[in-house]
């Protein structure tokens, strides 16, 4: 059961405060943002079924909108709650997917289930854990790049609204993308120049 | 690579890639001059950025790519409570009580009257379904204001920060079930029961609410005075299990109201027979289940209960349960058959059209027999007793089977099924699966690839059943039988001794004989059909579960489309991972006759189900 959502003034005052600079109001923000988009991730995937896609940008606005009182908001601030949601989303799926790889290598118990060989797609065996750590190596070297990747698949946005969320060029949002797969497409399969 | 050189291959790449062919070299080798080394890693670049963009890398959500592994741990993971101490509303916390489907129950003391009372908190699921919700507030509404010493007092309903709560009287007193687990009830106390719940049921009936899930869990009984409470009027409505035509909307629906993790699971032994049909339901439906629960008291016996879900429903829709005066560990009077009977009538105009009609005849059975009991006491010990034995012959009667294409067991259990109906004489009651006459053959063989350097080494070869397996080699096994009929092929594991095993849908999938599990006759299916399985690095068994049947078996049709999701399936649904997991520990027990030849090994057993698990033991 979920404990009391915070009030929606609350975290409205804390994504102007971060928006102004204010670091420890990302602290407090955090933990209230990733709670409700953790609960509104598990509700929607329980309701996923063959044919529906989910959205992650539908989901990430279902949270805004019940976290964010509407009245006293900036348009900043969406594009920062964004920013942070996609960041959450990252967080989420990085740790559950941590956990089952834990829990598939024996966790204490003793696995051993069948492995089906090579018979998936590269989409379906996409190492989550492999793809966050090639991104951390991205970000090292190429903060942006490594954000727009960030937004696009952990936080669902389309380029237009990386552009927005990053004060970019659409055309530049293309590109850094374009970049940025291939080099992680690389990182993750081996075929790169290392 | 240092930042330097990263901007330079990616000046460069940025602009290669708006080119074609010769272009893109000339542009890229004139770029880099002399340095060959830039110039493998941009040509490299382009080329990861050509196959990206062939595979779709990364162009989903990740969210779809960690969908499985959200659903798994949501379902494993535990859930947050409310505290200790904790506030809510004008309550504080004082215990948590327990968990059920709807949410959780606290122990809780009302600050303002200074009270004790019982604080149930729904889970946020349940209540964030609008038109649900509505009907219970509706319904919640009329509940509170029943006043009936049998119907547990609702205080208070409302809202605290989003969470929706009821506050009703605290009850210190165990609940029927655990009461009839504890001891061997007297038939004077379970007509004594009977009579609270009915005199409950006829107030509630009275303001036209209908409880739908009157069971032993919903009916507590206080500690001091023996005082039977019956919970939860009005809340069945918004949280009540649902048998009906899956469909896409409905399913969903269902999943939504799937019991909590850790708590226990609905049961079906207590539905009405139009309830298990999806039909409107009435006051009657709570006749039929007191007249479960009191059949239960008397027997030990729940009158319908079959091997699984499915067969109960039959069992519920068909079925005459044994009459209770069969039972010798009690004397059950034949007017409480007659009473008991009555209300098990599986149409409802024949049934006891209200509680208080039901109320009236346990009333006066129970006046006579505390005459008699009188009687008995001040009169010689010689005097016989009043026991009937009925003895009629058995009748033949029509037995129905079901067949369920898809199915759901927890508090929201949601089926489709197709019906057909056999006859058959009568057989022992309780648990009474079908008997078949028909035999089942399966042939299998395993094909080995070893594999050297992830690449397939020398030629496969076949082998006749199982070895000890190196772990280089990979397998496919191979079945085909002279009849047709449903084949299902599961992996299990982790082993036994752990809390849960869990279970693989090998076939069909979605890339194996177009989806179907049915195989003609001498159809030869491969499995896995266009790769390998191969062991995975610690030593072991593999339980490889091989299912043939004459019909298709729900508990493993329901699981069917786990094989075409990401899990590469894996039964995300806890659910329907425990009715696969009965269905096998079930059926696995009639063994089948095992004939290992040169080139393959046949089972055979003599029923219309065959179930072996190949066991495959690797280094």
């Amino acid at each position: 059961m979920k404990k009391n959502p915070p009030p929606q003034h609350h975290i409205t005052e804390l994504l102007a405060e971060w928006s102004d600079g204010n670091q420890s109001a990302l602290d407090e923000l955090y933990p209230l943002v990733y709670e409700e988009l953790h609960r509104l991730a598990r509700r929607y995937m329980s309701r996923e079924r063959k044919g529906h896609t989910l959205q992650t940008t539908a989901l990430i606005n279902e949270a805004y909108v019940r976290l964010v009182d509407q009245r006293n908001v900036r348009w900043a601030n969406r594009s920062h709650f964004f920013a942070i949601s996609a960041q959450i989303m990252r967080r989420i799926l990085i740790d559950h997917a941590r956990r089952h790889a834990y829990a598939k290598r024996g966790g204490g118990a003793q696995q051993v289930s069948l492995e089906e060989a090579a018979t998936v797609t590269p989409d379906q065996s996409l190492d989550l854990l492999r793809l966050d750590e090639a991104l951390k190596s991205l970000s090292e070297m190429d903060p942006r790049r490594g954000q727009v990747v960030e937004l696009r698949f952990f936080g669902g946005l389309n380029n237009e609204e990386i552009a927005g969320v990053l004060k970019i060029s659409e055309n530049t949002v293309t590109r850094d993308w374009n970049m940025a797969r291939a080099w992680l497409y690389q990182q993750l399969t081996g075929s790169g120049a290392n | 690579m240092t930042p330097e050189r990263w901007q330079q291959v990616s000046r460069i790449f940025k602009s290669a890639i708006s080119l074609d062919g010769e272009a893109r070299a000339a542009y890229v080798a004139g770029q880099c001059g002399v340095d060959e080394s830039l110039r493998v890693e941009v040509e490299k670049l382009i080329q990861s950025h050509q196959r990206a963009s062939e595979e779709n890398f990364i162009d989903g959500a990740a969210v779809e790519a960690g969908a499985a592994l959200l659903i798994v741990d949501d379902e494993n993971g535990p859930q947050p409570s409310l505290n200790k101490g904790q506030q809510f509303g004008s309550y504080v916390i004082l215990n948590p009580l327990g968990a059920g489907g709807m949410g959780e129950v606290y122990l809780a003391r009302d600050s303002r009257l200074d009270r004790t009372v019982a604080l149930k908190v729904l889970s946020p699921d349940v209540s964030s379904d609008k038109r649900r919700m509505q009907r219970f507030w509706q319904e919640a509404k009329i509940a509170s204001s029943l006043n009936q010493p049998n119907i547990l007092t609702i205080f208070e309903f409302g809202e605290v920060e989003g969470l929706t709560f009821l506050a009703t009287e605290f009850i210190d007193g165990e609940t029927l079930r655990d009461h009839i687990n504890d001891k061997r009830l007297k038939l004077a106390e379970i007509l004594d029961i009977a009579i609270q719940v009915l005199a409950a049921l006829d107030a509630a009936h009275e303001a036209r609410i209908v409880h739908r899930d009157i069971k032993p869990e919903n009916v507590m009984i206080r500690r001091r005075d023996h005082v039977v409470k019956v919970l939860d009027f009005g809340l069945a409505k918004a949280t009540e299990k649902r048998l009906s035509v899956l469909t896409e909307q409905e399913s969903e629906a269902a999943t939504e109201f799937k019991t909590a993790p850790h708590t226990v699971m609905g049961t079906v032994n207590y539905m009405s027979p139009e309830q298990a049909q999806a039909h409107a339901v009435d006051e009657r439906t709570d006749i039929w289940s007191t007249g479960v629960m009191i059949y239960e008291m008397v027997s030990g016996l729940m009158p319908f209960k079959g091997a699984t879900t499915s067969h109960t429903i039959v069992q519920i829709l068909e079925k005459d349960p044994v009459p209770l005066t069969r039972f010798t560990q009690r004397r059950a009077p034949e007017e409480l058959q007659r009473i008991v009977s009555k209300a098990l009538a599986k149409s409802p105009d024949e049934r006891y059209q209200t509680a208080k009609d039901m109320l009236i005849d346990l009333r006066n059975l129970k006046k006579r027999l505390d005459v008699e009991a009188e009687i008995d006491r001040t009169s010689s010990p010689e005097t016989p007793r009043v026991t009937v034995i009925d003895d009629r012959a058995p009748q033949k009667r029509r037995v129905l089977m079901i067949a369920l294409i898809g199915m759901a067991v927890a508090t929201a259990a949601i089926f489709a099924f197709s019906i057909w109906r056999a006859s058959r004489a009568r057989t022992t009651p309780a648990v009474a699966p079908p008997v078949a006459t028909e035999e089942r053959t399966l042939t299998y063989w395993i094909t080995v690839q070893k594999f050297r350097n992830n690449k397939a080494y020398k030629d496969p070869f076949t082998l006749a059943g199982e070895i000890n397996f190196e772990p280089d080699y990979q397998i496919r096994i191979n079945v085909r039988s002279p009849q047709p009929g449903y084949l299902y092929v599961l992996n299990e594991g982790p082993p036994e001794g752990s809390a849960q095993p869990e279970f693989v849908v090998l076939f069909p999938s979605s890339t194996a004989n177009e989806g179907s599990p049915l195989l003609a006759a001498d159809q030869v299916v491969q499995i896995p059909q266009q790769t390998w399985f191969k062991f995975d690095k610690q030593q072991g068994t593999e339980k490889l579960w091989l299912v043939f049947s004459k019909d298709a078996v729900p508990e493993l049709e329901a699981v069917k489309e786990f094989a075409g999701k990401r899990t590469a399936g894996l039964i995300t649904d806890s659910a329907r991972n425990t009715a696969v997991q009965n269905f096998l520990t079930t059926h696995s027990a009639n063994k089948p006759e095992y004939e290992k030849g040169a080139k393959q090994t046949t089972l055979k057993t003599a029923d219309k189900l065959l179930v072996y698990a190949v066991k495959l033991e690797h280094h």
